[in-house]
C-alpha cells in the first residue's frame, strides 16, 4: 500500500464494481471509454498509485506539444457502486502494479466484480457491427452475463496486463471479465467510436447508467461521413474497405495502405464535417 | 511470496544441486540430466509470478484456464550413498533487460531456494555454471571450481579434471560468476551453508553461441557422479557433443570465409582459434587482447547476417 497516495477522504463504497482502463489502447478504446464513463458518473478521483517503482521517469513524452506523464488513478463519482480505474500499462513490475489496483479494489472499494476493457484489432470495417469478445475468470460469472451479447473468446499467446489483472483476481476470489470489442485495424491509431459504443452501451445496461449517447452518436456520425468522404475522394482506398465489406481480406502491404489512407487523412480534416456535432 | 512444497519426504542431510540458464546452458543441462538419470520426483516449486513475466495465456470458450510461468521446481531422489535435492529455474529472475539475475528478486530467491535446503537440513549445496576461456571446442572441458568455505577448497584439490579458480594458469584467481549461479554461494556463505560451484570450461568464441554445449556439461557430470557415488549414461550426451560439433565447425567456417571480414583478419581468427586446439593446459597463448579481437569480429559476423547462416535470424 505504500506506493499509494489519497486524494480525498475515502469514499464510502459497498459491493462496487471496478471498471479498468488504459491510455494506450487500439482505436483509443480506454481513453475514449473512461472519459465518457467519467463525464456522465462525475467522477471524482481518491486515490492515485505513485509512479516512481512502475513507470520510466527519466523525462517526459510529448504529444502534440503536451507533455505527458503517467497517470494511474482512481474514481467514483454519483454512482456508487461505480469504481473506475485509469492509467498507463506499467513499465516495470507488473504484477506488483495490478495487485496495488486490487489492493484498493479489495480492501476501499469492497469491490464485488472486475470489468477490464481492450480493444482487439480485426480485419472488420467501421461500417459493419462489432463483436465485443469476453475473457472471464470464472464461470459462474460467465454464466451471470449471458444474455449482454458478449462473446466468447478463444486464444493462446503471450498474456494482456488486462489478463493479468484478471487472473490475479481470480485467485482474491472477485469475478471479473475483459472485454475485447473489435477495433477496425485501420482505425487502431485513431479513436474507433462505434467501438467505444459498443462498450458504453454494455456499462448502460449493466449498471443502468442511462447514459446519454447523443453526443457520441454525432462523433460516429462526424467519422462515418469523413470515411466516405475520403471514399469518394480516393479509389484505392474505397476499394480496400469493400473488399473487407465483403468478407475478403487484404493482403499485408494493402492493410498498410488503408491503415496510411485512413490516418493521414482522418488528422488533417477537421474536427467536425457536420455542424450540429459536438465533442462529448 | 510462497514456496509450495507437494510433499514432505523424510531426507537423510541431502546435498542439494542448483541449475539456471547460463552461457552453454551448462548448469541447468547438468541438473536436468540428472533428474532424469536419478528419476528425481518432483518436491514442490516456487510460486514464478513474484518473479516472472507468465510466456503464455490459455483462454478457452471464454474462460481465463491458465497462464504459463518458467517453473522453478525442486526434485529429490534418495540414493544408495547420498539423498538428492535438485532445484531447476528455467529463467533467471532479473530486475532489468540483463540475462542473469540481478537485484531483490535474485536475492530473494536465492533465499528461497536455500529456505528449502535447511528445511531439509542440506549438507551442501552445489551450482553449476559456464568457465569461458581460451579452449578449443575439440579438447575435453576442465571444471573450474568455487567454494565459499577453506574445507571445501580443500576437497576440491583431490577432485578429477578439476581446477580451482586461484590456480588457473595466467588466471588472476579473482573473477566474478554472473547470476544466481553464482550469488547463491555468497548467499549461502551468508547462511552459513557449505556451497561449490563447478564451472565446465567453454570455448570463449561460443560464449554467444545459441546451443548448448555438452562437453562442459559431461565434466560437470562427472564431478557430480564420484561426489554423489552414482554412475551416469554419458552416451545420450557424447552423442549430442558430436552433433554439435558438426554445427561448431559450420559455424567457424562460415566465419572464416565470412566475405565481410577482411581476408587478414578472417585468416588471424583462423590462426588463433585452431592453435588452440593443440594447448592443453594453458589459457594462452593467444592474449586477452586477441580473443576480444576475435569476439568482435564474431559479433559483426553475427549482426551482418552473413549469407547461409539462418542462426543470425
Amino acid at each position: 500500500m505504500t506506493e499509494l497516495v489519497s486524494l480525498c477522504s475515502e469514499p464510502k463504497l459497498e459491493n462496487a464494481s471496478l471498471i479498468v482502463g488504459w491510455q494506450e489502447d487500439a482505436g483509443k478504446l480506454g481513453p475514449k471509454v473512461i472519459d465518457y464513463l467519467n463525464k456522465h458518473i462525475k467522477a471524482r478521483a481518491f486515490y492515485e498509485i505513485e509512479p516512481v517503482k512502475f513507470f520510466p521517469l527519466g523525462g517526459v513524452a510529448i504529444e502534440k506539444n503536451i507533455v505527458q506523464f503517467p497517470v494511474s488513478r482512481f474514481s467514483t463519482g454519483e454512482k456508487k457502486d461505480l469504481v473506475i480505474f485509469e492509467s498507463n500499462e506499467p513499465t516495470y513490475e507488473r504484477f506488483k502494479f495490478l495487485n496495488s489496483v486490487l489492493d484498493v479494489a479489495e480492501h476501499y472499494c469492497k469491490v464485488k466484480e472486475l470489468y477490464t476493457i481492450s480493444g482487439t484489432i480485426s480485419p472488420v470495417t467501421h461500417t459493419s457491427s462489432r463483436r465485443l469478445l469476453a475473457v472471464f475468470n470464472e464461470q459462474n460469472f460467465q454464466k451471470r452475463l449471458r444474455g449482454y451479447e458478449l462473446e466468447a473468446m478463444t486464444w493462446e499467446g503471450p498474456p494482456a496486463t488486462n489478463t493479468l489483472l484478471l487472473w490475479l483476481a481470480e485467485r482474491r476470489g472477485i469475478p471479473g471479465v475483459s472485454l475485447w470489442p473489435e477495433i477496425a485495424f485501420y482505425l487502431a491509431t485513431m479513436e474507433d467510436l462505434k467501438a467505444a459504443k459498443g462498450v458504453l452501451s454494455f456499462f448502460d445496461h449493466k449498471f443502468e447508467l442511462n447514459l446519454d449517447f447523443t453526443g457520441l452518436d454525432l462523433e460516429i456520425n462526424d467519422q462515418n461521413e469523413k470515411l466516405a468522404l475520403l471514399r469518394r475522394e480516393n479509389p484505392q482506398i474505397d476499394k480496400y474497405i469493400r473488399t473487407l465489406e465483403m468478407g475478403i481480406s487484404l493482403n499485408e502491404e494493402e492493410q498498410l495502405r488503408l491503415a496510411q489512407g485512413v490516418t493521414q487523412f482522418l488528422e488533417k480534416t477537421p474536427a467536425s464535417l457536420t455542424p450540429c456535432s459536438t465533442n462529448e | 511470496m510462497t514456496i509450495k512444497l507437494y510433499k514432505e519426504p523424510q531426507l537423510e542431510r541431502p546435498d542439494l544441486i542448483c541449475g539456471w540458464p547460463g552461457i552453454g546452458m551448462i548448469g541447468v543441462t547438468a541438473v536436468d540430466y540428472l533428474r532424469r538419470t536419478i528419476i528425481a520426483e518432483e518436491l514442490g516449486e516456487i510460486e514464478s509470478c513474484d518473479f516472472f513475466e507468465p510466456r503464455k495465456v490459455n483462454i478457452q470458450d471464454g474462460l481465463l484456464k491458465d497462464l504459463e510461468f518458467p517453473n522453478n521446481k525442486f526434485y529429490y531422489q534418495k540414493l544408495k550413498e547420498r539423498d538428492l535435492l535438485l532445484f531447476i529455474g528455467e529463467e533467471q529472475p532479473t530486475d532489468s533487460t540483463r540475462m542473469y539475475a540481478t537485484g531483490e528478486k535474485a536475492y530473494k530467491i536465492a533465499n528461497l531456494v536455500l529456505d528449502v535446503a535447511e528445511k531439509f537440513g542440506c549438507r551442501r549445496v552445489y551450482t553449476s555454471g559456464a568457465a569461458v576461456t581460451q579452449i578449443h571446442h575439440t579438447l575435453k572441458p576442465r571444471i573450474w571450481a568455487v567454494s565459499n568455505t577453506k574445507d571445501l577448497v580443500d576437497e576440491v584439490r583431490h577432485y578429477e579434471n578439476t581446477v580451482l579458480m586461484s590456480e588457473i594458469e595466467g588466471g588472476p584467481g579473482q573473477d566474478v560468476i554472473s547470476g544466481l549461479n553464482g550469488l547463491l554461494l555468497g548467499v549461502a556463505r551468508k547462511r552459513g551453508m557449505k556451497a561449490l560451484c563447478l564451472m565446465g570450461e567453454i570455448p570463449y568464441y561460443l560464449q554467444a553461441f545459441p546451443w548448448p554445449y555438452p562437453k562442459a556439461v559431461i565434466s560437470v557430470l562427472e564431478v557430480l557422479a564420484v561426489n554423489m557415488g552414482i554412475d551416469i549414461d554419458m552416451i545420450p550426451l557424447l552423442e549430442m557433443a558430436k552433433k554439435i560439433d558438426v554445427g561448431i565447425e559450420g559455424f567457424l567456417e562460415n566465419l572464416y570465409e565470412a566475405e565481410a571480414i577482411p581476408s587478414q583478419i578472417r585468416n588471424e581468427t583462423r590462426e588463433s582459434i585452431e592453435k588452440m586446439k593443440y594447448v592443453r593446459e594453458t589459457p594462452g597463448p593467444i592474449t586477452d587482447e586477441d580473443q576480444k579481437r576475435i569476439m568482435e569480429r564474431i559479433d559483426d559476423f553475427f549482426t551482418k547476417g552473413e549469407k547461409g547462416d539462418d542462426r543470425t535470424s
